[in-house]
């Protein structure tokens, strides 16, 4: 069955005519007539031929005269005239270029019918809408917020066309600047430069200087802010739009003339990795302020550091404990953290009495109603008698009298000693310490004493984060150890500020590690007066007074 | 070298090098121009008109705008630069909305119709000529008659009328003389629906005498005759029947692109 087929024969002397957007009937069966249809599609067959009268000279009636194309047919017209030999009708059938036509007008009548429904009802925002837009520009908190504003929560509400019709949309278009055709315009165009759109953003956005108070020119909030873009938080700037003035040393020069001592000053940043900044923690050489001492090195190698309750040995996660979402870590508390270890147990006969913490004076007058404590520890114990209470306190004062020499003097030495070895070498439940747990506030604490000897207690400054203009994920970071970015096992001094170098960072954060490096993120932008930085400010978690700036403080 | 591989070399080269320069240009300047996504939607548009306008130049053929082949060639090629265009303009993000989205769906089917119709149109006439028959599209139906008629006379009414032929035709052969059959085994270049038939015609051969047998022989070629035209018809007919979707979706490209522009000038950051 591979053999070639010959090809047919037909007709030489019929044609199609490829323009044609009918024809005959009759033509599925080899016998189209001669007319065919006509432009609409209606057959115009009739008879074989339209018959002529002719009439010769003396004749007065005349004879009809076949004129059938081929040759005159047997029978010849009929005596009225008419062809004797009619054709019958037929169906015209339409051509595939006929039908392909047919098609498209009607796709195109669908589509027009399509476009006006759908900008003329009530879908026309949901039709037009490029995409979603972030969740602080939608959803029932932000309608509830604009309807005390103009009240127009759809297009209308940024968009002035979101509340024209179909002409007026026409005419948004023809008269935005640049327009349409303003091909040289839109070329020319400025970055950044303010635009119309940005009146709709301020009128709830009511201040631009959202940034740095030494911005050298505003930027339009749609330069950076890319809406439709989804549900969620708007999408973050890339690094063009951050570049746009950090990678320009022009514009950098002319901020840092606006305000000298701004934070990075007038060098351009292009790329993390290559010339980003140092962090001025580091650059700077910034020291911890809190009083507090403390002494990683000591806590995680110390050969007399006891195993904490869980048994374990002790390590970072004893201590910096990740907040619900993971990414940064509690604040440390003393009764969470410390107590375990560094119990407030003064008397090693009575171990479940304790000082209290958190206010010298609270110690202060626990100290000085020492009797009343031990004889309120005797009733707790199951001594009901108030005699037989009094007589245990009395017992215990004479004991500790006995150690610790006057009250006065073990007043002091609660407060102001630092002695790193004590008598006891074991103190309460906790078994195996070298010396004892407690041996002073000021072991710990920066105890400084008035005039009149009384102790004061420098309030700790614990720091939560040190960068607050950057963002950071512990979470994500937890294939990590904490030793690969936090030198811990070297620091022994609170004033150590353990965070990693920019390099540290950079070893991932580039193109060569691989992990995303791009500004926003690490950065936050909106610093200025009413970003989050503004806010965490106005509630009191930042304090610019303390040395470094910013630092937050512990709650 | 034929002339048809330097058109394709000279094409590619030509695509290659305008889509290494629009992509260079991209990265280029999509960052530094504000207004960068106007102006490569404009540059979209201009090249979306210019392959539309093939159609029309198809319908002017007494205007001197140089061959349809050459209208053809740019035809091909600058579509193929314009899905790199596309993708630029779409900043090689996949689009969000319905207008948005079915403004990309459009293109992509009458995109999509096009690489298939160019396809189909440099396979199916190497088919066609290997498989001979030659016939224009429109004469089949009146050929397919003429076979018709042919294979009634011989099985209905011939001189040495047999009843067993007779019963045979109207059993086994008069559906499949009677219209285009077959066409997705054609398509597919499937000889089983043929194979089947002439399997019945073998085996019905042996119950015939002399004279029958020889009627039976100009059935059979009939019926292969007749397979030829169906072939014809079905690779034919695909080869016209792509453009059912590509022309019809373009006029809807158009004019989802159109009201593209007014969206996106109305809506944009100039305008209040």
């Amino acid at each position: 069955m591979s053999e070639q087929l010959p090809a047919p024969d037909f007709d030489s002397q019929s044609y199609e005519r490829p323009n044609q957007k009918w024809i005959c009937g009759h033509a599925a069966e080899g016998k189209p007539c001669r007319l065919g249809p006509d432009q609409g599609g209606h057959c115009r067959a009739s008879s074989e031929c339209a018959p002529v009268l002719e009439i010769k000279p003396g004749e007065t009636k005349g004879r009809w005269r076949c004129t059938r194309p081929g040759g005159a047919c047997e029978t010849g017209p009929l005596p009225d005239g008419k062809c004797g030999r009619p054709i019958s009708k037929c169906s015209p059938v339409a051509t595939l270029r006929t039908r392909r036509g047919q098609l498209t007008r009607g796709v195109v009548a669908a589509t027009a019918a399509v476009l006006l429904i759908m900008l003329g009802g009530p879908w026309r925002g949901k039709f037009i809408n490029p995409g979603k837009l972030s969740t602080p520009h939608s959803g029932e908190a932000f309608a509830k917020f604009h309807a005390g504003r103009n009240g127009d929560q759809s297009c209308g509400a940024c968009h002035t066309a979101g509340a024209l019709g179909p002409s007026g949309m026409i005419f948004a278009a023809l008269h935005s600047s640049p327009g349409p055709f303003a091909i040289k315009e839109l070329i020319e165009a400025k970055a950044g430069e303010m635009t119309a759109l940005d009146e709709s953003c301020q009128k709830c956005h009511t201040s631009h200087l959202l940034h740095q108070a030494n911005v050298a020119r505003n930027i339009s909030c749609s330069f950076c802010h890319q809406e439709h873009r989804g549900a969620g938080p708007i999408a973050a700037p890339t690094d063009g739009h951050c570049t746009l003035c950090h990678g320009n040393a022009e514009t950098m020069l002319a901020s840092s003339k606006i305000v000298a001592a701004s934070p990075g000053g007038s060098g351009i940043a292009r790329n993390f990795a290559a010339d980003h900044p140092e962090f001025r923690v580091q650059s700077e050489k910034r020291r911890d302020p809190d009083t507090l001492k403390f002494n990683h090195v000591l806590h995680l190698s110390g050969e007399t550091i006891p195993k904490p309750p869980n048994g374990e040995k002790l390590d970072c996660r004893f201590c910096h404990q990740p907040d619900a979402a993971g990414r940064y870590f509690r604040s440390i508390k003393f009764e969470n953290h410390c107590q375990a270890c560094h119990s407030l147990q003064f008397d090693p006969e009575t171990p479940d009495l304790s000082l209290p913490h958190g206010n010298p004076d609270f110690v202060s007058a626990f100290l000085h109603s020492l009797p009343r404590q031990y004889a309120d520890f005797a009733a707790r114990s199951g001594m009901a008698r108030p005699a037989e209470q009094n007589q245990f306190a009395q017992e215990k004062l004479q004991r500790l009298q006995a150690r610790v020499g006057t009250g006065e003097d073990f007043e002091k030495r609660v407060f102001f000693s630092t002695a790193t070895s004590g008598p006891e070498t074991q103190v309460g439940t906790v078994r195996g310490a070298m010396h004892a747990l407690y041996p002073g506030c000021a072991y710990c604490h920066e105890v400084k004493a008035d005039d009149g000897g009384k102790a004061h207690i420098t309030k700790p400054l614990m720091m939560d984060r040190w960068l607050a203009h950057a963002e950071f994920n512990h979470a994500k970071h937890s294939g990590l150890s904490c030793s690969q970015c936090h030198q811990a096992e070297k620091s022994q001094m609170t004033s150590d500020i353990i965070l990693p170098a920019k390099q540290t960072c950079a070893a991932c954060h580039s193109p060569r590690g691989g992990v995303a490096d791009s500004c926003a993120t690490c950065h936050i932008y909106h610093t200025g007066r009413t970003g989050r930085f503004a806010r965490l400010k106005a509630n009191g978690q930042v304090d610019a007074a303390a040395g470094v700036e910013p630092v937050v403080i512990g709650h | 070298m034929k002339r048809f591989h330097r058109q394709f070399l000279l094409g590619s080269f030509l695509l290659l090098l305008a889509s290494t320069g629009a992509v260079m240009a991209h990265r280029r300047w999509s960052r530094a121009l504000p207004d960068y996504g106007y102006l490569t939607g404009w540059v979209l548009l201009g090249a979306i008109i210019l392959l539309a306008v093939y159609n029309a130049r198809k319908k002017l053929p007494f205007l001197p705008l140089g061959s349809s082949e050459s209208w053809l060639q740019i035809h091909i090629y600058a579509g193929f630069f314009t899905v790199v265009l596309f993708l630029i303009h779409l900043n090689f993000r996949v689009p969000t909305g319905w207008f948005e989205g079915t403004l990309a769906w459009l293109y992509l089917l009458v995109t999509g119709s096009g690489v298939a119709g160019l396809i189909l149109s440099r396979v199916l006439p190497r088919r066609l000529a290997t498989r001979g028959g030659e016939v224009i599209y429109e004469r089949i139906p009146a050929l397919r008659h003429s076979l018709r008629q042919e294979a009634e006379a011989l099985a209905l009414g011939g001189e040495m009328k047999s009843p067993a032929i007779a019963e045979f035709y109207a059993r086994q052969l008069s559906g499949f003389l009677a219209g285009p059959g077959n066409f997705w085994p054609h398509l597919l270049e499937s000889r089983r629906p043929l194979n089947a038939i002439m399997t019945e015609l073998e085996e019905f051969r042996r119950y015939l005498n002399e004279s029958e047998r020889a009627t039976l022989e100009k059935l059979r070629d009939i019926v292969r005759r007749k397979d030829g035209l169906d072939y014809h018809h079905a690779l034919q007919r695909t080869l016209k029947l792509w453009l059912f979707v590509h022309l019809p979706l373009t006029y809807s490209l158009m004019m989802f692109s159109l009201l593209h522009v007014v969206l996106v000038f109305a809506f944009s950051a100039g305008t209040r």
